[in-house]
């Protein structure tokens, strides 16, 4: 940042970070190489960097499976489900803690107390809350998992929502509602334009959590409403492990949270990074 | 909410007659469906897990019994050499984990922060993708990769002259094999954080420090690393929690094996649980181990407090 610079020596950092994303990446590439190679491509030594014959057999054993393509909706219908339900509630609850004083400091002690809830053990709410679940019919249903996974992002969806309102001015507000409108419509007309990013990058940071669930819906579901990673991690655990197949799979579960990140990726670390420094 | 705000003033009590009462408890209502979700799929659990930890518990076909015995499922714990295993086991991880993904973090952080402002862009891109991705899945991958036969990780090595590793076959490799696999995943999480700090820091300590003539090494040791601190603490606190109660890549990769080698204390927990359903135990595992937790979140959150 300071101090005068040559030319190669910032060439050369240029390269040198180059060289780090290649290697961060380099796995994600091969992973999804090899479900597109056949099973003699992918067990040769030495290995292949770009599949001399492409083939689609493992893609269509695994979409052909009987019950894959019932993992992949249970997996969105889970993840719309937990996603409007915590976006919903997180900034309704981010908007009153930014906008009101609570009496008794107590605006502080509601962000320190969800703060805290994110770091309970798992096992301290699973164990009760299959033992809940299975007496009152939520067990293996997609709206028992939706709430679980809310439950689990709502700190999320609260903190990263109040990053956003606390960004917007006052003024805003109070001149929208002086122009005579109520403060639904003030609220309406002002607040919700203006934190669309926002709510955006926080329900993709929300869809991509539960997407990726794995305890809770592992404890949680049986076969009705068992997600993606459940069928992924099935494939590993089998006596006889196809590692074709397993990577269509992986596949398959990847590449929606790849579109996804790329599609909002500015917002996506203004929200990461949000969630993090200004969380403490 | 234009009557919430009149009353505050104090100068419209007509206003506040004509409003209605939940309208002047306004607030309330915002924060209410989060406490509601909260206290129902938490804390009630939570409070539920804290009486399972002193009694002897059944569950079989929805009937739930629970009978109070007081401390013995807390003294069984401190003889079980399979709950002393996967804490000793835990420790390792954690402080493995969190110092590597720190330094590599911190080093890409870093080197990002003197690109320019383009190259940045799309290389932050790249960066968080890993981060993203289920964890899940990228275990698959790396078992893949990890293959003893045809892994390109044991071709890489020999390319290098080093012979093959058993990977996540040797008990001994096992667990540093799945830490290798969190520090690639969760270092650009580490990266993030600290590169959102850097941005952040106040430029007068650097121009004071250019012309005092101090060389970049001592800039980056007696300037950057100081200002700092506060997102060290934060990212120590998230990512020490986060680290602590890893089970899902050991649960999908490993299920704990070879022998205990890779079994962890919510993975150990999980299995007293669901294997054996002994929730009595599990839970009193559970509670201690949410002391815990919350003994490390309060040290960590007083640090940030005084910073």
């Amino acid at each position: 940042m300071v101090g005068e610079r040559t030319a190669p020596l910032v060439l050369s950092r240029h390269v040198l970070m180059l060289g780090v994303v290649l290697i961060v990446l380099a796995p994600v590439y091969w992973m999804l190489m090899i479900g597109l190679k056949t099973e003699a491509e992918f067990s040769q030594i030495p290995p292949t960097i770009w599949p001399q014959e492409f083939t689609l057999e493992w893609f269509e054993a695994v979409v052909g499976k009987r019950g894959f393509g019932e993992q992949i909706m249970n997996s969105i219908i889970i993840a719309a489900i937990a996603t409007s339900i915590a976006i919903t509630v997180g900034s309704l609850a981010a908007y009153g803690l930014s906008r009101f004083q609570l009496p008794w400091g107590l605006n502080y002690h509601i962000l320190f107390f969800i703060l805290t809830v994110r770091m309970f053990p798992q096992t301290v709410t699973v164990v009760p809350l299959f033992i809940f679940f299975t007496q009152v019919g939520l067990i293996d249903t997609h709206i028992g998992m939706g709430l679980v996974h809310s439950m689990l992002e709502l700190p999320l969806a609260v903190w990263m929502m109040l990053g956003f309102f606390r960004d917007i001015p006052r003024d805003l507000e109070e001149a929208a509602m002086v122009d005579g409108d109520h403060w639904l419509g003030a609220f309406r007309k002002v607040i919700v334009p203006l934190v669309r990013p926002g709510l955006a990058a926080t329900s993709i940071l929300i869809l991509i959590a539960s997407w990726n669930e794995f305890l809770f819906a592992l404890i949680l579901t049986r076969t009705e409403a068992q997600t993606l990673p459940i069928a992924v991690a099935n494939q590993i655990t089998q006596f006889d492990i196809l590692y074709g197949r397993m990577m269509a799979a992986s596949a398959i579960s990847i590449i929606p949270v790849l579109i996804f990140t790329l599609l909002v990726q500015r917002n996506l670390i203004r929200g990461l990074t949000l969630g993090g420094v200004s969380g403490a | 909410m234009l009557n919430v705000l009149r009353r505050r003033r104090g100068d419209d009590i007509q206003a506040i007659a004509k409003t209605p009462w939940w309208e002047l408890h306004l607030k309330y209502f915002f924060i209410a469906p989060s406490l509601a979700l909260l206290a129902v799929m938490a804390v009630f659990p939570a409070i539920m897990s804290w009486r399972m930890a002193f009694s002897r518990v059944t569950f079989k076909l929805g009937e739930l019994e629970i009978e109070p015995i007081g401390f013995s499922n807390f003294t069984k714990a401190f003889s079980d050499n399979l709950i002393i295993g996967s804490t000793v086991r835990t420790a390792v991880w954690v402080l493995v984990v969190v110092s590597a993904e720190i330094v590599v973090g911190l080093i890409i952080a870093f080197l990002m922060s003197k690109l320019h402002s383009r190259a940045r862009m799309v290389f932050t891109a790249a960066l968080i993708i890993p981060l993203v991705l289920p964890p899940v899945s990228v275990g698959a991958g790396w078992l893949v990769m990890m293959d003893v036969n045809f892994g390109v990780l044991n071709y890489l090595l020999s390319l290098v002259g080093i012979e093959p590793l058993l990977w996540l076959a040797d008990d001994r490799t096992a667990l540093p094999s799945i830490m290798l696999i969190d520090i690639w995943q969760s270092s650009m999480f580490v990266f993030i954080l600290m590169y959102a700090g850097i941005l952040s820091l106040p430029q007068d300590p650097y121009e004071a420090a250019a012309i005092d003539g101090a060389s970049p090494w001592q800039i980056f040791r007696d300037v950057t690393i100081p200002l700092l601190r506060p997102t060290f603490v934060v990212v120590l606190l998230l990512r020490t929690l986060d680290a602590a109660r890893i089970a899902d890549r050991m649960l999908a990769m490993t299920r704990g094996g070879p022998g205990s080698s890779t079994e962890t204390v919510t993975l150990s927990i999980y299995k007293y649980a669901f294997i054996h359903f002994n929730f009595g135990y599990a839970s009193a595992l559970s509670v201690m181990f949410q002391v815990v937790l919350i003994i490390l979140a309060t040290f960590y959150i007083r640090r940030i407090l005084r910073t």
